[in-house]
């Protein structure tokens, strides 16, 4: 185990620095110029564009750089925007607490109703319950989170006035609970209704497992039946894709923060992303492929954990 | 039938299916007896509903199924002559009652071992689970004794690494003894055995049931077996009932139905198989057709598709059953004439 641990971060590492290069050419690649950027229209004369380029080494060979950047990183220094003269640690990862705020929530409310409810639809199969998860799942599996964000705009705050549209911070002080809830109503119904089907699939697939049936056969009561072996069995699916929608604790969402006018890192990026800034989009995404690598092994200790099969094979 | 010790009395068991809002009738006027020590057999072509009809006796059935009979009595004699009487058919499916009757008065030992047991837990935890259940206040260091006397007695080497062990560790036919375990470690009377070597190569499923057939002679347990391998039959059974699509066909003990075979059927099953020793160039034969769909049947004999002999008067109404000897029974109108007994 320790040895396929220690084998696993290495080839996380390899595959962030392969990942990172990809990602730097690619954002290379794209043929935007950061430092016309930079000077703007009115300063731009190719003798300043040269000196400026001259001063941030982006005429040294593209493998310089890329290494040159890593060492920035290294040393806590990951770069500054060039368009809005922020340097990223201001801009972006001051923004993290506002876009934890609602994920956290929007997270946790989502997995305890989300496997609470997936759970009882999958007891009481075709009953009320179950078709209203069923349904809710759909609903939230077919709508994109923004556009359920502008449904809840247009029937909490619009028709009905109860809650903000936008914003973190009430205009005039107070408590900030009315700001939170649409938001993280958004995100969280469509992540509840896919954890709702698949803890209720998994489990009714697990139900039908011939050992279900000798658990049975031994006379242990019900609940029994349903804690210690069908629910114990549906954990590792469940688990993977309850680790998978840690991304947005870090990633956030673009869409429901542009909605809702909310401070996060969803809101920097998509600035960064219309004035080609490319130190800002290239961090941020560096940073969603360490947390996605991260994940994936998180999922495999958790599962070999949950599964002697997988701790104790080869 | 008053010195025999009956213990189990299944009368006109029905079992149906709802599906897609359709009433499909699986088991039909299943009436069957099992004496105390016996081994009783059931045998027929797949989806013929012998497992379905063991599985509404112990009320293991999915929730769409509608379970009706006269009565399933189950009579346990295990402390006195006189015996304690238990309606199977008026209890709830996983009520207390039921649950209170699985594992240590009838339990079962299912087809495929290599899905029978949890794979998460270790198979020493999932002997004693049953016996934890119902002896509330036996520790869980006595109770692994007992599941390791039990290994023992079933002839599984080293049984104090075996219950460590997870089952994926486990060969095949290891795994079916794990299983037979999980059902003797309340020491049951009625042991219900639905395929129990199907899934098991030959050498394998020989020792199982040697040591099923030990079992039941030893401690004096009676057994069900379901199979369609009529070798298992010949040597483990005392009482044979041959079903077709949900009826029972032929019921008799194992010299009448392998000597007088009287239904076409069990005809045609038999010489399908072959027996070793019996005749110099002796031609197996098939039975034409498959089994129809339980939803298409019509009114008569369910096997008059198939039959050779059929005539007009098999495709109406309800066939009965005639005794052609004592204890003999075959729903065949071929053998009218006989007192009809079902």
């Amino acid at each position: 185990m320790a040895k396929y641990i220690v084998r696993r971060l290495i080839t996380m590492v390899i595959m962030v620095f392969v990942i990172s290069l990809v990602i730097f050419i690619a954002l290379q690649s794209t043929g935007v110029d950061p430092v016309g950027q930079m000077l703007g229209v009115d300063n731009y004369t190719k003798e300043a564009a040269e000196e400026m380029r001259e001063k941030l080494g982006l005429n040294d060979p593209i493998i310089v750089q890329f290494f040159r950047w890593w060492g920035n990183i290294f040393k806590g220094e990951y770069g500054k925007s060039i368009a809005l003269g922020y340097t990223v640690k201001d801009g972006l990862i001051a923004k993290w607490p506002a876009t934890l705020e609602i994920t956290l929530y929007a997270l946790l409310i989502s997995t305890v109703i989300g496997l609470l409810i997936g759970m009882l639809s999958a007891f009481w199969q075709n009953s009320i319950i179950d078709y209203l998860g069923r349904g809710i799942a759909v609903l939230g599996n077919s709508m994109p989170e923004y556009f359920f964000a502008l449904i809840l705009i247009q029937i909490f705050s619009i028709k009905l006035g109860l809650l903000p549209s936008a914003g973190r911070i009430p205009a005039g002080g107070g408590s900030r609970l009315p700001n939170l809830i649409l938001p993280v109503c958004a995100l969280a119904i469509p992540l509840c209704g896919n954890l709702m089907r698949y803890t209720r699939n998994t489990m009714l697939d697990v139900a039908n497992q011939e050992y279900v049936k000798l658990a049975r056969s031994k006379g242990i009561p019900e609940w029994k039946v349903y804690i210690k072996h069908i629910f114990r069995n549906s954990m590792r699916p469940v688990i993977t894709i309850l680790l998978f929608r840690l991304t947005i604790l870090i990633g956030g969402s673009v869409a429901v923060e542009t909605v809702f006018a909310w401070p996060g890192v969803g809101q920097v990026l998509t600035k960064a992303i219309t004035a080609s800034d490319y130190w800002v989009v290239m961090f941020y995404t560096l940073f969603m492929a360490i947390m996605m690598l991260s994940i994936s092994f998180l999922i495999d200790l958790i599962g070999a954990l949950l599964d002697p099969r997988v701790r104790l094979g080869k | 039938m008053e010195d025999k010790k009956i213990i189990l009395d299944v009368k006109n068991l029905n079992t149906s299916f709802k599906s897609d809002g359709q009433v499909i009738k699986i088991i039909k006027d299943v009436s069957f007896q099992l004496e105390k020590g016996r081994s009783l057999a059931i045998v027929g072509e797949s989806g013929c509903g012998k497992s379905v009809t063991v599985h509404s006796v112990t009320r293991l059935m999915a929730k769409n199924a509608i379970i009706n009979s006269d009565h399933v009595i189950y009579r346990s004699y295990r402390n006195s002559e006189e015996p304690k009487e238990y309606r199977i058919d008026k209890m709830s499916n996983y009520g207390k009652e039921m649950r209170s009757l699985r594992g240590p008065e009838i339990s079962m030992v299912f087809q495929d071992p290599m899905a029978s047991l949890n794979p998460v837990y270790r198979v020493g935890d999932q002997i004693i689970e049953g016996l934890l259940e119902h002896n509330k206040s036996m520790s869980k260091k006595e109770a692994m004794e007992k599941a390791i006397d039990m290994l023992k007695k079933l002839g599984i080497p080293a049984p104090e690494q075996r219950v460590k062990d997870y089952p994926y560790q486990l060969s095949g036919g290891m795994k079916q003894r794990i299983v037979i375990a999980i059902a003797m470690i309340n020491d049951p009377e009625l042991i219900i055995a639905d395929e129990p070597t199907t899934a098991l190569d030959v050498t394998i499923q020989a020792q199982i049931m040697e040591l099923m057939k030990k079992l039941q002679t030893d401690y004096n347990k009676s057994i069900i077996l379901i199979t369609h391998n009529m070798g298992l039959v010949t040597e483990m059974a005392d009482d044979v009932i041959v079903m077709y699509m949900g009826r029972i066909v032929e019921k008799g003990s194992l010299r009448q139905i392998f000597s007088n075979p009287s239904h076409p059927y069990t005809k045609m099953l038999l010489s399908s198989v072959p027996v070793l020793g019996l005749e110099q160039g002796q031609k197996l034969t098939t039975i034409p057709g498959s089994t129809p769909n339980p939803a298409d049947l019509k009114e008569g004999c369910e096997f008059a598709g198939r039959c050779p002999f059929c005539t007009d008067a098999c495709l109406k109404g309800k066939i009965p059953g005639f005794e052609i000897e004592e204890g003999h029974m075959v729903r065949c109108l071929r053998c009218a004439g006989h007192k009809e007994v079902d």
